[in-house]
């Protein structure tokens, strides 16, 4: 690496970082993008599970009468309401259990038979650890993540024209069209990739970067946690000493759930200590994100007998305020579906950009791909194929994913660990199809299957009995899939054009 | 429905600035703009970025309206940068 | 760099943005949080929060520096930061 100037090495790590890196981080944009949704594709790959419009206390008072007829003795009863994303209620009765519970027709408070499955959850996991254990996945994603940054920061360095090639966008001529959407892309929707890749890496930034832990706390982390948590209010309740108590009438929950919805916004869920006792308690909380601040772990306690609120939910500090803001500024739990689509579009813009930017590297070395030698070469070759594996291929296993959930017989065993391996082997074969054929086929053929399987995604659910209802997921799944189709089609009809031309992945690189 | 106003302002926002540029309004209507065009477009742009960044606010408050309007004069400039040349013929 | 393969340089300069980067931006977090005239989880919170944009301009730093020597040279600002950020433990560790 022998360079004179700032913007020659400033090239030459856009360059790499962003290829080695832009595979690992097109797979997390993009799942990240789909985990945007996540709770409705759940609701899809339950369909078991009815759609409802009852209302959140008539729905936990059915709760409350399977609870007391099944586990009347249950120390602890834990209820998963159902709100604005999710027509799921689930009961368990002991320590709450992670997703767990089981799953209630709301009408008649009647267990449903609901298939097991990965559910859209897997994206969420597989965008912040890559289905890796937890500890290694979190720091290949935050090294991935660092490397955006840095993609970032360098590409605005050698983006010689920022302002004056504000909206340049010139279709059909090749290589300069690869470019021109590739800096599109990143440049308009520049204060989303910093945001979504800062915050991200803000999530867990005391992994990441313990060094004042170490300093100050001398990296003690229990000591640490009960530095942040402040007042160990939060403990005192959990750990109470099961006095005597009699019997006694638990309140009516729909006040309590107003009061509840008043103090913290929607409420998720409820937990009920010592139910149908005199010193019940009853701990409700809220659904992630009536405000930007990242509410995860706050409740608000009440009396199970009076329902008066012995505890109101805490109110964090500044600065860990901030902390949790640019936390739940990535999360995108606040604002409504307004703001989920906003995230969602500007993800498959960050997409956009990923894949623009790994294509635009093979498509500068197609004619002269021996010009760097022959590590150059093999490089090119590599790229070219890892390419279609990452971008196509991956679009692919993700929507084989959500096949695979409706096509699974239902009484497989260990039915979602199937739904995932179906997702690599998926995978795996796009692999195997990108080496075998030549790039172009490669491409063609993956991009068609992706859309084929988007836009057919809606006869899955003629297939079997679904209850629920998932009109804008369907449409949404058509519109990608007819996305995706656009640039499949150019491509059967690039050969007849000039060479170098290729349109692709983009979906607005009309040519006519 | 503040969406989509929020939404529409801010493409028309986007819609000046970038009609201001020479280049981009030599696109459209194949001559250049006098200075003084330019500049009224340019201005126009920033009082339509400027409206929608009110309506944002206006809709989401203080705290979420500045990130709702950031996203959506991104895709809006996104939507004016790629229909651009396809509307120039 | 006596070494005559090009990719020498090239790697020492890879190694000294990802390590020499990391450890910098280690030594820089842990002396701001140490200097920060706030209480300990204020301190800590806000020290830590700017480290990924110190740890980014710590990596193009030392690829836009003219040679690797100067870069590994940068790095090196972490053993007095690390002093500074550590210097309760140090002085227990001195007697």
């Amino acid at each position: 690496m022998k360079h004179k100037t700032l913007t020659q090495s400033m090239a030459w790590l856009h360059t790499w970082s962003g290829l080695i890196f832009g595979w690992l981080l097109f797979a997390i944009f993009l799942t990240g993008t789909l985990a945007v949704f996540d709770k409705e594709i759940d609701g899809w790959m339950r369909p078991e599970i009815p759609a409802t419009s009852l209302s959140q206390s008539a729905a936990a008072q059915q709760a409350l009468g399977y609870l007391a007829r099944q586990h009347p003795q249950a120390k602890t009863w834990n209820i998963g309401l159902p709100g604005e994303r999710s027509d799921t209620l689930t009961v368990s009765a002991g320590e709450q259990r992670r997703g767990g519970g089981t799953a209630l027709d709301p009408r008649t408070g009647e267990p449903l038979a609901v298939r097991e499955t990965a559910g859209g959850g897997f994206f969420f996991r597989f965008h912040f650890t890559l289905n890796l254990p937890r500890d290694l996945g979190i720091w290949t994603v935050g090294l991935a993540a660092m490397a955006m940054l840095v993609a970032l920061i360098s590409g605005i360095v050698i983006h010689k024209k920022f302002f004056k090639d504000f909206f340049t966008f010139r279709p059909a001529k090749g290589q300069r069209s690869w470019l021109d959407a590739h800096n599109a892309t990143a440049v308009l929707v520049l204060p989303f990739h910093l945001m979504i890749t800062y915050t991200g890496l803000v999530i867990f930034y005391l992994i990441y970067m313990p060094a004042a832990v170490d300093a100050l706390f001398d990296g003690d982390r229990d000591n640490l946690g009960r530095a942040l948590r402040g007042a160990p209010a939060e403990q005192q309740v959990r750990g109470e000493r099961p006095t005597r108590s009699e019997a006694a009438e638990l309140t009516a929950l729909e006040p309590l759930l107003a009061e509840a919805e008043r103090a913290m916004g929607p409420v998720s869920s409820l937990s009920i200590h010592n139910p149908g006792r005199s010193n019940a308690r009853i701990e409700a909380r809220p659904v992630l994100g009536n405000r930007i601040e990242l509410t995860k772990g706050q409740s608000m306690l009440f009396d199970g007998v009076s329902g008066e609120v012995l505890r109101q939910p805490a109110v964090s500090r500044p600065s860990l305020l901030t902390q949790k803001v640019m936390a739940g500024l990535h999360f995108a739990q606040f604002g409504g579906y307004s703001m989920r689509w906003l995230y969602f579009v500007c993800g498959l813009a960050s997409c956009a950009m990923l894949a623009t930017g790994v294509v635009l590297f093979t498509v500068k070395r197609r004619r002269r791909h021996d010009g760097e030698g022959a590590v150059g070469a093999l490089l090119y070759h590599i790229a070219e194929r890892l390419n279609v594996t990452v971008v196509a291929g991956l679009m692919v296993a993700c929507v084989a994913f959500l096949w695979a959930n409706r096509l699974l017989p239902v009484e497989l065993a260990q039915r979602g660990g199937w739904e995932v391996r179906v997702f690599f082997l998926v995978w795996l074969l796009s692999l195997g199809h990108a080496i075998i054929r030549p790039w172009r086929s490669a491409w063609r053929e993956q991009l068609g299957l992706a859309a084929a399987l988007c836009i057919s995604l809606p006869a899955l659910s003629l297939l079997g009995e679904s209850l629920g209802d998932y009109l804008y997921l369907e449409l949404t799944s058509v519109a990608l899939g007819l996305l995706l189709a656009w640039p499949c089609w150019k491509l059967y009809q690039a050969p007849k054009e000039r060479a170098p031309r290729r349109v692709g992945k983009q979906p607005v690189a009309q040519v006519n | 429905m503040a969406l989509i106003a929020a939404l529409l302002l801010a493409c028309g926002g986007m819609l000046g600035l970038c009609l201001g540029l020479e280049r981009h309004y030599k696109q459209l209507w194949h001559r250049l703009p006098s200075p003084m065009l330019r500049r009224g477009l340019r201005g126009m742009g920033w009082v339509l970025l400027a409206a929608s960044f009110a309506v944002s606010v206006h809709v989401w408050g203080w705290a979420m309206g500045p990130v709702a309007w950031f996203g959506l004069i991104s895709l809006a400039g996104l939507s004016v940068a790629f229909l651009l040349p396809y509307s120039a013929r | 760099m006596k070494s005559k393969s090009p990719a020498w340089p090239t790697l020492s300069r890879i190694v000294a943005a990802l390590i020499g980067g990391y450890l910098f931006t280690y030594a820089f977090t842990a002396a701001l949080a140490r200097l920060l005239p706030m209480d300990k989880v204020d301190a800590l919170v806000v020290a830590s929060l700017p480290s990924f944009l110190i740890y980014t301009l710590a990596i193009l730093w030392t690829f836009a520096c003219r040679n690797a020597w100067r870069a590994w040279a940068g790095m090196a600002l972490a053993l007095p930061l690390a002093a500074i950020g550590f210097w309760p433990q140090w002085r227990e560790v001195l007697g």
